[in-house]
């Protein structure tokens, strides 16, 4: 009898709240996470800001591919995979350009449109009655869609919309945007990259964790504890404060909320406060008052929630207008990317803060990213070995607070975050 | 026309600075920055301040005296074993000479880092690219550094754990 191919059970790998140490060591899973979940998911590319005129592109990535995202002469924005349809090359090498004519491959000059059409086939006259251009397109991916400027690709035909996909999570993308007394919001064109030698999936499972500050942290609380100490505990600059932040007792996180919704996503509420001199804040609440009313100003203003988590793959700090692209390459190699964005007319204290969140919460030279970074390596190399398979996902299993059909309120102690992204990857990978 | 005596006392300086961290003498290599001093390392040669983009390192005093005290720290399991580097420093020129007595200095330094982490030589990293100091006289009649901006030749790339001061 012949073999049947083996169906996929995801049971293999998520039981009663527990997780098989495959899911973060195999590389065969992370093949199939690459084709069932970067390619289903919607994935967050870029800004509309990046891309401000005609011809100028960028290069992302979904999943393992690297997209070219091109805006097209009626002002949309096209998403086409970074390679030739003729021998395979990539069409563009940096990551970010102008080419208003389309995109030409370098090995024999084969030429594309924004959208993927085959504009130009180098000595046309060896192919007479042999190749249709209109054969060669490159396969657009099959969805962009952009939400308040946020251009997000998807490559399943099948996908539902964007605002489906999103849900309960636009809300934190309203939040960045509306703290823009303009309405506007601007990329900048620096962005801060970090990589570690583990799985995609250990930031999503770590970013939110209230717990292991305490622990993995502990160093950077007591040298900054050291330095309040030494300078007065009045004087010390915001970033010695970020550093104690993480040393809060858990008391705190514990009445702390988080929010987890269908699809993976979550957040937990706000817990590093904002450093601003009354001033600048003044000033700045006028202004959003001016833009919303006074109503929807104190609501904007009011809101203070640290990460949201857009699973699989982007990472949101609306208060601190910081993105994180979380780029899976291998299953043990993964690259984090930080985006800032400028709320056009708010005071310039605003923009600071964002840069000094973002360059403590995402460099690889940060004291505190550099412990995680550890974190996520050790991972790796423990869950490579020892007879124990099944790693316990069980902490607050039993302490929801709240539950609706759009999100689950927990204490942001709570691993409830981890088991809701394994309910979306279960399902996804099915 | 540059006094070549100035010239040699900056060489020496900053070949000195950069020792300093080699032998880990994190509180002698404090003692040589101002106290309103800044030491950056931007993800991109272009940009020029550090209120443009996110940044590698942007320090003032206080994040320096965080920084190196955590490496000295025993709880700092992510440090544990220490890194080892060695910094080689090269062609030390003075740009810039201000009427007020700053100056500006840059050289080209190599760090080679090691932390015996098992990954064999993947233990050894190499850091490298231009560096750029501000100087100015202090009371003492020494030099002490008002800005150390480094430009790091892959300084959009994407790095690993960073724990050594570059």
């Amino acid at each position: 009898m012949a073999s049947q191919p083996s169906a996929f059970d995801p049971a293999q790998y998520i039981r009663d709240e527990h997780v098989n140490r495959a899911a973060y060591t195999d590389p065969q899973l992370f093949a199939r996470e690459m084709t069932h979940i970067f390619g289903r998911a919607w994935i967050y590319l870029a800004h509309d800001s990046e891309l401000p005129v005609p011809g100028d592109y960028v290069v992302r990535h979904i999943g393992t591919q690297a997209v070219i995202l091109t805006r097209d002469d009626d002002g949309a924005v096209q998403a086409i995979p970074n390679r030739c349809a003729h021998r395979g090359s990539t069409l563009c090498a940096f990551a970010k350009g102008h080419a208003p004519h389309g995109h030409q491959c370098p090995y024999h000059g084969w030429m594309f449109a924004a959208d993927g059409t085959l504009k130009f086939v180098s000595n046309r006259a060896n192919y007479e009655g042999v190749l249709a251009n209109s054969d060669y397109n490159i396969e657009r991916v099959a969805h962009v869609a952009s939400y308040r400027g946020f251009i997000f690709g998807n490559l399943d035909p099948a996908a539902p919309p964007l605002v489906e996909f999103l849900g309960h999570m636009a809300t934190a993308i309203d939040d960045l945007v509306d703290r823009s007394p303009t309405g506007e919001v601007k990329c900048s064109p620096y962005q801060l990259r970090h990589h570690y030698r583990g799985n995609w999936k250990m930031t999503f499972e770590n970013v939110n964790d209230t717990i292991h500050p305490g622990f993995a942290h502990a160093a950077s609380v007591v040298s900054a504890k050291h330095v309040a100490g030494e300078v007065g505990r009045e004087n010390v600059v915001p970033g010695i404060n970020m550093m104690m932040a993480n040393g809060k007792p858990l008391s705190f996180f514990q009445e702390l909320d988080m929010v987890t919704a269908p699809g993976g996503h979550s957040y937990i509420g706000g817990h590093m406060g904002m450093a601003y001199t009354p001033d600048a804040a003044n000033a700045y609440q006028q202004a959003l008052v001016a833009l919303h009313g006074p109503e929807k100003a104190s609501k904007v203003l009011g809101l203070d929630r640290h990460l949201m988590l857009l699973y699989p793959s982007s990472t949101w700090h609306a208060r601190y207008q910081t993105i994180r692209i979380v780029r899976p390459i291998r299953h043990d190699l993964t690259e984090v990317i930080g985006y800032t964005f400028r709320l056009v007319g708010a005071p310039e204290e605003t923009w600071v803060n964002a840069i000094e969140y973002c360059t403590g919460a995402n460099s690889a030279a940060s004291p505190v990213i550099s412990d995680d970074l550890e974190i996520y390596e050790r991972c790796l190399e423990g869950n490579g070995y020892g007879a124990r398979e099944w790693i316990p996902m069980l902490r607050g299993l039993r302490e929801d607070r709240e539950a609706t059909n759009a999100f689950t309120r927990s204490p942001s102690t709570s691993e409830r975050f981890i088991r809701n992204q394994y309910a979306a990857w279960a399902e996804m990978m099915a | 026309m540059i006094a070549p005596a100035l010239v040699a006392e900056v060489a020496t300086f900053v070949a000195d600075e950069a020792r300093l961290l080699d032998d880990r003498d994190y509180t002698a290599w404090l003692a040589l920055y101002a106290e309103d001093a800044r030491y950056w390392v931007p993800v991109s040669t272009e940009q020029r301040t550090t209120t443009e983009g996110p940044m590698h390192f942007h320090d003032n005093k206080q994040l320096m005296m965080a920084r190196t005290h955590r490496l000295m720290t025993p709880r700092a399991f992510g440090a544990e074993p220490s890194p080892r580097t060695c910094h080689v420093v090269s062609g030390t020129r003075i740009d810039a000479l201000a009427d007020d007595g700053e100056i500006t200095a840059s050289s080209s330094q190599i760090m080679l880092e090691w932390r015996a982490r098992g990954h064999f030589e993947e233990d050894v990293r190499v850091f490298g690219g231009r560096v750029t100091h501000r100087l100015r006289r202090a009371a003492t009649g020494g030099l002490i550094i008002a800005e150390k901006r480094i430009d790091l030749v892959n300084a959009e790339g994407s790095f690993n754990a960073m724990l050594a001061p570059l």
